[in-house]
């Protein structure tokens, strides 16, 4: 049984590596396998051959345009994905995606919010970052010590509360902000797009999401027994409290993150894990590092055809909304036998 | 029989906001022992056993194996007693397998996952509970009786002695409910120590070394079956005429319709 898990997260890795390599040479300038060879050659091994004039242009799109732009959609498919598995198993719903506690909602408005007052980019990212965190807080807050309850469906109820509470603050700054520039900048933002990367950012920003995903992928042993329900999970042994909290901020940074680098890209976290259920089974241990891995390959993929399909870029947050939603519908007619 | 209980509950009590649960529980589990807790509904019971869990938290104390239970983290007491809740459904599908080898995951250090020899462990309880068949199958397409059969697996790859059951027939049909009576007869004599809620005294009358009856938050007998399941007992705790006859030297619980 191990082996065949070991058997598919390498058939899916491989897979990934592929399509990542396609999409470092495709698009408006196509660049062919030999030049790229040659290119990696010189590159990494000093190896003459081939036309340094050539060479510039490629460090040109390869470095500061394809690459980071393919590493950020692998590193954000990854986090929604393992978020989203993640809070699945933790609220033991199938329904759940990594937004259910509020970060995505806080994290746009916060972006928003440094639209509004900064022209700053990083200030937009901080805030951004910040305020993912405060939605995910006044959740928690209101679900466990407001209500004074440790039940999972109050942490749930305080998501809603403080998803709605930052979708219309988020509304509030949408209605004041400068309708012919602030206004739309902030719209299109909300709409999801890996085009602004740059490879330092990228990097930079690669720590905390694998590190985030690494962690998810490794407590991934213990959604299984997460998802039976608070009681069972503790008489099993595991430290319930300990993992929902290092679940829920792990959870929240990679997502956090991801709206920071790319604005609201739904579904991934919704569809992915159901996609794998149901192809290997529900067990969360082959689960979740799957999910990162197929989450990667599937924004991966979106990500090129936005580029390459058509000859006006869409916003990848539109294009996997419109992959996503009838992915979904044929995931529910056919998962009922995966969870019941 | 130890001199020490395995389990040890003195002066325990238990509120909800409006409502006091237990008032004042004396109770000690002792190895080798099949205990049943026998009482209305809302008497008490399921609570008894929830804090005996550490899943909620009383006033009183509750010592397991000599030791303080707030002194016991969650995993260390994972490896005394195991827990085997009704039969349930699960929001996913796990196979059988997966199921049964969770009972072994607070074992692993954090980055393990369950090795070969975790699997080994839990095919072997599956064995021994008589269900290796049914290893790939889904859990949530088994039969009530099949599931509850699955998480007594899981219990025993706890490698815990002690198993607290909270009302193990429950929802089985005749067959699966005598099939699982048997099971925990056969596991008691292997040296296996249960503490059981059960709403059935003939249930009570063939598996149990001593059977407790509790009656509203507190112990109002305790003592084996013969001793404790009386008429007047039956008649006191759930206002029922019954009459408690032998037949083939075995004590039977027949229930009297009133004219």
């Amino acid at each position: 049984m191990e082996k065949n898990s070991a058997r598919w997260i390498v058939i899916s890795l491989v897979v990934l590596l592929v399509l990542a390599t396609f999409s470092l040479l495709w698009g408006q300038y196509p660049i062919d396998l030999h030049t790229f060879i040659q290119y990696l050659g010189y590159k990494l091994f000093g190896m003459s051959g081939g036309d340094s004039s050539t060479f510039a242009l490629l460090d040109n799109i390869i470095l500061q345009i394809r690459l980071p732009r393919i590493i950020l959609a692998i590193l954000i498919g990854a986090s929604l994905a393992t978020s989203g598995a993640v809070f699945q198993a933790m609220f033991v719903n199938p329904l759940v995606s990594p937004g259910i506690l509020g970060v995505l909602a806080g994290a746009s408005f916060g972006a928003a919010l440094g639209m509004l007052i900064s022209d700053q980019w990083f200030v937009v990212q901080i805030l951004a970052f910040c305020f993912g965190f405060v939605a995910v807080g006044f959740a928690v807050l209101v679900g466990t010590m407001v209500t004074n309850s440790r039940s999972s469906v109050m942490l749930v109820l305080g998501g809603v509360i403080s998803g709605s509470l930052f979708t219309s603050l988020l509304s509030v700054i949408k209605y004041v902000a400068d309708p012919y520039s602030t206004l739309p900048a902030i719209v299109y933002w909300l709409m999801g797009s890996l085009s602004s990367a740059e490879l330092s950012n990228v990097l930079l920003i690669s720590i905390p999401m694998l590190l985030s995903v690494f962690v998810m992928v490794i407590m991934s042993k213990y959604f299984d027994i997460l998802s039976l329900g608070d009681e069972e999970a503790k008489a099993l042994g595991v430290n319930v409290k300990m993992i929902k909290i290092i679940a829920i901020l792990v959870a929240t940074l990679a997502s956090s993150l991801s709206v920071v680098m790319a604005g609201i890209i739904g579904w991934v976290g919704l569809i992915i894990p159901h996609i794998i259920r149901m192809a290997v089974g529900p067990s969360h241990r082959l689960l979740i590092p799957l999910s990162a891995i197929l989450g990667a390959l599937f924004l991966l993929l979106a990500d090129s055809v936005s580029r390459l399909a058509l000859s006006v870029e869409i916003p990848i947050g539109i294009l996997t909304s419109l992959i996503g939603i009838p992915i979904f519908v044929i995931v529910l007619k056919n998962a009922r036998a995966a969870w019941n | 029989m130890e001199l020490e209980p395995i389990v040890n509950v003195s002066d325990l009590k238990f509120s909800y906001p409006k409502r006091e649960v237990l008032k004042g529980i004396d109770f000690e589990l002792y190895q080798g022992e099949v205990v049943s807790l026998l009482g209305a509904n809302g008497c008490g019971k399921s609570t008894l056993i929830r804090l005996i869990l550490g899943l909620i938290k009383g006033k009183g104390d509750i010592a397991i194996a000599g030791k303080k239970l707030h002194d016991y983290s969650q995993k260390e007491l994972a490896s005394h007693i195991a827990y085997i809740p009704q039969y349930h459904n699960v929001p996913f599908n796990y196979s059988v397998l997966d199921m049964v080898v969770m009972g072994r995951v607070f074992k692993l250090g954090v980055f393990a996952s369950p090795s070969k020899n975790d699997f080994e462990i839990a095919r072997t309880a599956l064995s021994t509970i008589g269900i290796a068949s049914l290893e790939n199958r889904a859990f949530g397409e088994l039969s009530g009786g099949q599931k509850q059969m699955v998480l007594l697996a899981r219990a025993l790859t706890q490698e815990a002695k002690t198993f607290i059951m909270d009302e193990p027939v429950s929802g089985l049909d005749y067959g699966n409910q005598m099939r699982l009576l048997e099971m925990i007869k056969h596991l008691s004599s292997e040296g296996y120590t249960f503490l059981k809620t059960t709403h059935y005294p003939d249930h009570a009358i063939m598996v149990s070394s001593r059977v407790v009856v509790m009656d509203e938050g507190r112990i109002i007998a305790n003592g084996t079956s013969s001793e404790v399941i009386t008429d007047e007992m039956l008649k006191s705790i759930y206002d029922i005429d019954a009459k408690i006859v032998t037949h083939d030297s075995r004590q039977l619980c027949v229930p009297m319709f009133r004219e």
